[in-house]
């Protein structure tokens, strides 16, 4: 049993010291196989630009030149010809228009191009994140409520679109903007520009203020979130107890602590951006009344005409634009951080495992066939530390042999077959096949190798013979028949409508679960293993199936090493060598008669199987 | 529109901060004109060499001004912003609610990935669309006309052919609509497939790794996720398309503006200054009306989204309690069952058919059967998870005519798949009772359970946390857990389905000795496959592979007929005496 490490409320508060460059670097990282979406956002984004730009200026020339020559011209003789003003100002009128219909063009790209990079972007990130994910140990997810992995790869990783449309692209380019705009404003007019520029600091400092609380605001709001979803999707798996055990009040009321404890983190990240905008604003503010008070100096002194601070104004307000959504876009992005982190968490989980390669193996063992033959070399292992599940084991399974398990519940029976397909790694001790030690093997080749049932089995959604396939190459039509007819879910299969292609529900819900483990059965046989590993495989059969399936897979196991869990003894009989184990030591070895004659623990358990049935 | 507005009426249940935001808005959008006004005013009577002693009056009454406007757009923000939250928290208890009133049968059909998605994505994109459409709407409602009237005062002419491109606009986005809903809907169910697929890969890891399928499985949610992908482009392609369209409303306006402006000061009918004023007003009256194209591209995702949610809400429980439903104060515990069937929906045949049984009060009832014949769905019809055809009694009163509540009341129910929470240990056994329990009680459940010494071992005994369905207890510690939890509520009705199968023999013995102990004076209902756990019991009913009750008796009459059982019992009993060789 793990115990700290379950804490839903220390594993769930990703807490990273990254700073916002670190993570944006990173982001850019991911974002650097698409640099060509990039590219052309940003060349969108730039003729955007430049259209607005180019506005004001046919304004002005357009207000300034011929509306001004005609005006002062009408004001000198009212009934002087403005022809030409009047065709020049169409002239203008023309050009206007040809930028608006251009600028009308480009803003389709902008949200389309934008929105295509972002989504391409996260589209990437997400397999990536899964495929890491699918590369991380069993103890990675025993301590993770599913719900909560699965906010990882969907809300989170889309949360992150705005970080690559708003974020990466935007704020970049309204950086840009606002580094060209100010250099413009100072070709323009120093002066009055300065006055702008020594309104940043106050901008940088506010933001700097907001940061820090803001993102731990965030932070909570995203594990929050995941730890809601975690239980919603655990309730919804146990529906039926609650629902049996009248559970819906008390569970809706644990629902509801958790939507507070949402809803508290939320509303602290609205009110702290509830007040950082206006606070902005008020510095924008601030910046445009200084201008406009300096400006007016100049003017009034002469230094400066109209036109020219109507022009500078003007641009003013492409500057003011930038710095007010970049308060806006902070929110987005402080949310958009918080959820790389924890993206980054689980990208930067090693797998515990060792490497998983084939290190030291000799050239072309790879591809070499396994033959079985499993060995345990004075094994031990602890879940937690402390606890030692297994102790000190050893015992070996040849090709062709069957290896039964007893021992009383808890044993570590199970743990056994965990660490066999390396699920976890032995504490200490080794396990070789055919003289390799599991650290030696590619896991992927090891576990095709072993055709495996497991106590609590699990069927995909999709059809029956999806199910038995999984795209294994080594199941054929015959071998699957075999292994139908072996485990006896062919009379379960002649019986489904639509027989193998018959549609199979999450989880496999709509089969009994007896039927469910005929199916694993039949899976398991199907790909021609070398390793067979059944683990209470039979356990919610009856028993005439069950003696069926005994007999009818005895003959499918010639030649394979087989490792069978099994509490009821009637089914490990006839195995080569029963191992019983008992508080994760091995007490007793041998066959069904030795046991008997040693007159230990199975012979005990043997008495118990039998009086308890005669009475 | 109807179905949002359904939404958008629980928003107008929080009238006070709603109210409070709405004033605020008006009062903001105020000083942001007056802003503008004393910005103009002043440009005005800027000349060159004119006095400047107005300029520090003006600079302070901007800053006033717009400390003002701040203060507004504080509370503007901060009230109605929290309203969409609140909105949020209580669809997605609403929708929790239902989903765990909704009967087995939902459960099964549905997708989970697909239901979560449903109250995390789907409401997501409701509070998104309604929370800043709210705003909007209301702020360019209030801004909009009040701006045109400004600017009436200005130029009455050209203020009125700005409605203009807007009514331009409005055709525009009426021919892009069916686009914008098609991709929104093809995007949440993608988004649904992901969650769904990520789920189930994560819930069925062990065999995904043990099987090697993770290859196999991420071409699978890659596919998914290009998917996605695809609508998502295809879904801002039509965004852009309304974005494209309000922005030329936007600045066919401004070039409007150019025309008659231009004109009109060539004509000496406008001043300089006014049509300044009148530009920065223009921009004023747009920006709420570009939030609005923008809100209008968001609609048809947050209107597909509502269609997934009201289908969820519309899902009715299969029955509800009858209005004058009898209530049970001392239930005994006598099941009556005559021609009781279920059929699974889309299933050919019934899974249990015609079962007609008595059971008296505090008697034990076996029920046994081959794999599939409907053991556990009898069983799920006895606590009405799945709703039979037939008659079922509890005490000789029809169960429908009792509360649900009543009738599960007395039940304690042991599932196949024992499924635990993941939370601590003794929770997991307390959440059986309608109680609290003592310590003292639950130490007493985890040895009548024959987890004592076990518990003993784990590193925080009874406060350990359990994995996600039990995952970090071994397969027989799952199923007696699951057995103390049944036993915590001190049931009526002790509901035993195939409870023992993965507990060893000497443990089994214990545990059925201690059974029968806590079982005094209950009904006991045993669904299992070894014969020896239902030996004991005053009746033992054996279903057939087609649902059908193919025998009853008792241990002793059931041996002394051919059939399924006593075959069954001669081949336990002879595997046993062939081992004893
Ligand atoms: N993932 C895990 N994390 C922590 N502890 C675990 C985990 N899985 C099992 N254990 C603990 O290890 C011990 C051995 O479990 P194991 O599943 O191997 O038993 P088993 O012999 O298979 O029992 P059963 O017959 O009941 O299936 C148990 O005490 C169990 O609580
Ligand atoms: N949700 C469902 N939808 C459709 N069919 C179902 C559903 N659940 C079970 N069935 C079918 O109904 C039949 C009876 O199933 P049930 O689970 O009651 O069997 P059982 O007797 O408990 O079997 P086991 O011994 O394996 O536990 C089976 O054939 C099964 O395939
Ligand atoms: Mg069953």
């Amino acid at each position: 049993m793990s115990s700290t490490d379950l804490d839903p409320e220390e594993d769930d508060l990703v807490s990273s010291k990254a700073w916002d460059n670190a993570i944006l670097l990173r982001l850019a990282r991911y974002a650097k196989p698409h640099a060509r979406l990039f590219y052309a956002s940003f060349g969108v984004l730039a003729m955007l630009f430049m259209l607005d730009m180019l506005g004001p200026w046919i304004w002005r020339h357009a207000l300034d030149g011929p509306v001004h020559a005609a005006v002062s011209a009408r004001e000198r003789d009212p009934a002087a010809d403005i022809g030409t003003f009047v065709r020049q100002f169409w002239y203008w009128v023309g050009g206007y228009l040809l930028l608006v219909a251009l600028s009308v063009v480009f803003r389709y790209h902008e949200v389309a191009q934008l929105n295509r990079t972002g989504q391409t972007v996260i589209a990437d990130l997400r397999s990536r994140l899964f495929r890491h994910m699918q590369s991380l140990d069993l103890v990675f997810f025993d301590r993770r409520p599913t719900g909560a992995l699965v906010t990882r790869v969907t809300s989170d990783v889309e949360n992150l679109n705005e970080m690559f449309t708003s974020g990466l692209v935007v704020l970049l380019f309204d950086f840009v903007k606002i580094v060209g705009v100010l250099a413009f404003l100072y070709w323009l007019n120093w002066r009055l520009a300065l006055v702008v520029t020594a309104g940043t600091p106050f901008l940088i400092g506010v933001s700097l203020v907001f940061r820090g609380g803001a993102r731990r605001a965030h932070r909570a709001v995203r594990a929050r979130l995941s730890r809601l979803n975690g239980y919603l999707q655990e309730v919804l798996q146990g529906i039926r107890v609650v629902q049996v055990f009248r559970r819906e009040k008390a569970v809706s009321a644990r629902f509801a602590q958790h939507l507070d404890g949402y809803l508290a983190a939320n509303l602290k990240t609205i009110f702290l951006f509830a007040l950082f905008f206006p606070v902005i604003d008020f510095v924008v503010s601030a910046i445009q009344g200084t201008t406009l008070w300096s400006g007016g100096l100049s003017i009034a002194g002469a230094q400066l005409s109209y036109g020219e601070f109507v022009q500078f104004w003007f641009y003013l307000a492409l500057l003011v634009a930038p710095i007010r959504e970049l308060g806006e876009r902070y929110n987005i992005l402080q949310s958009a951080f918080a959820s790389a982190e924890r993206i980054f968490d689980i990208l930067d989980t090693r797998p515990t495992l060792e490497p998983e390669r084939e290190k030291t193996s000799p050239p072309g063992f790879s591809t070499l066939p396994l033959r079985g033959h499993v060995r345990f070399e004075h094994v031990s292992f602890s879940y937690t530390e402390g606890t030692e599940v297994l102790h000190d084991l050893s015992f070996e399974i040849r090709p062709g042999e069957t290896v039964a398990v007893v021992g009383a519940t808890g044993a570590g029976k199970s743990t056994l077959v965990n660490l066999l397909l390396r699920f976890y790694e032995p504490s200490s001790g080794h396990i070789t096949i055919d003289g390799h030690d599991l650290t030696e093997l590619d896991p992927a080749r090891l576990r095709r190798a072993v055709g495996l049932v497991l106590q609590e089995d699990f069927l995909f959604a999709g059809t029956v013979k999806e199910n038995l396939i999984l795209e294994r190459e080594s199941v054929t039509e015959e071998s699957l028949e075999e292994a139908l007819a072996a485990s006896r879910a062919d009379e379960l299969v002649a019986r489904l409508p639509g027989g193998l292609a018959h549609p199979v529900a999450e989880r496999g819900a709509t089969f009994s679960t007896g039927e469910r483990q005929l199916l694993a059965i039949a899976r398991a046989l199907a790909g021609d293993p070398r390793i067979v590993v059944l683990d209470e495989a039979t356990a919610s059969v009856d028993s005439n199936t069950e003696a069926q399936i005994e007999s009818a897979t005895r003959k499918l196991l010639e030649g394979r090493s087989a490792l069978v869990i099994a509490h009821r003894l009637s089914t490990v009989r006839r195995a080569t060598r029963i191992l019983v184990l008992h508080r994760g030591k091995l007490r007793e070895q041998g066959t069904h008669a030795q046991l008997l004659a040693q007159d230990g623990i199975y012979a005990r358990l043997h008495r118990l199987q039998f009086a308890e049935s005669a009475g | 529109m109807a179905r949002l507005w359904r939404f958008f009426r629980r928003f107008l249940r929080h009238k006070k901060q709603l109210i409070g935001g709405f004033l605020c808005i008006p009062l903001a959008q105020l000083a942001d004109i007056a802003i503008t006004v004393k910005i103009g005013g002043a440009l005005d009577r800027l000349r060159a060499g004119s006095p400047t002693d107005f300029l520090a009056g003006i600079f302070w009454i901007i800053l006033g001004l717009s400390a003002f406007k701040g203060v507004f757009r504080y509370l503007q923000r901060w009230w109605i912003v929290a309203v969409s939250r609140y909105v949020e928290n209580e669809l997605k208890q609403e929708l929790f609610d239902k989903l765990v009133s909704l009967p087995l049968a939902f459960h099964a059909r549905s997708r989970s990935g697909d239901v979560v998605s449903r109250v995390t994505s789907d409401v997501e994109n409701i509070r998104m669309f309604l929370g800043p459409g709210v705003m909007y709407t209301l702020g360019a409602v209030v801004m909009v006309p009040a701006s045109i009237a400004l600017l009436c005062t200005l130029n009455a002419p050209l203020a009125l052919t700005m409605i203009l491109p807007l009514v331009l606009m409005g055709f525009g986005m009426k021919f892009f609509t069916p686009h914008l809903h098609r991709w929104s809907e093809a995007v949440q169910e993608s988004i649904a497939e992901i969650s769904s697929r990520a789920q189930e890969n994560f819930s069925g890891i062990r065999v995904v790794k043990g099987y090697g399928l993770a290859a196999q499985q991420c071409a699978r949610f890659d596919e998914a996720s290009e998917r996605n992908r695809q609508n998502q482009v295809n879904l801002g392609r039509s965004r852009g398309l309304t974005h494209a369209l309000t922005h030329a409303a936007n600045d066919l306006t401004f070039v409007t503006i150019l025309v008659l402006g231009g004109w009109a000061m060539i004509d000496r009918s406008l001043p300089a200054g006014d049509l300044f004023k009148f530009i920065d007003l223009t921009f004023k009256v747009f920006w709420p009306i570009i939030a609005l194209g923008w809100i209008a591209g968001m609609y048809p995702r947050a209107y597909a989204s509502a269609g997934r949610i009201d289908e969820l809400l519309a899902e009715q429980p299969l029955f509800s309690d009858p209005h004058d439903a009898l209530r049970l104060s001392s239930p005994r515990g006598a099941l009556t069952l005559r021609g009781l069937s279920y059929t699974y929906a889309g299933a050919a045949k019934p899974a249990v058919s015609g079962v007609s049984v008595d059971v008296p009060a505090g008697s034990v009832l076996g029920i046994v059967g081959p794999t599939g014949s409907g053991k556990s769905t009898l069983v799920l019809c006895l606590g009405r998870l799945l709703e039979p055809q037939g008659v079922l009694e509890l005490d000789g009163i029809d169960v429908r005519r009792l509360a649900l509540s009543d009738l599960r009341a007395c039940l304690g129910y042991v599932p196949q798949d024992s499924f635990l929470f993941s939370e601590r240990y003794r929770d997991n056994i307390a959440f059986g009772s309608d109680t609290e329990l003592s310590d003292a009680r639950i130490q007493e459940l985890v040895e009548l359970a024959c987890m004592k010494d076990e518990v003993a071992h784990f590193p925080k005994g009874l406060e350990t946390l359990v994995g996600e369905r039990g995952v970090t207890l071994s397969g027989g510690q799952r199923q007696r857990t699951c057995i103390a939890r049944a036993l915590a509520r001190d049931p009526r009705v002790l509901i035993l389905d195939d409870a023992l199968s993965a507990v060893d023999t000497e443990t089994e013995a214990q545990l059925l000795a201690n059974l029968r102990r806590a079982g005094e004076g209950r009904t006991v209902i045993v669904a299992a496959h070894r014969l020896s756990s239902v030996a004991r019991a005053e009746r033992i009913l054996v279903l057939g592979k087609d649902g059908r009750v193919e025998a009853q008796g008792t241990h002793a009459e059931l041996l002394e007929r051919p059939g399924w059982y006593r075959e069954t019992w001669q081949r336990q009993q002879a595997q046993k005496e062939l081992s004893v060789l």
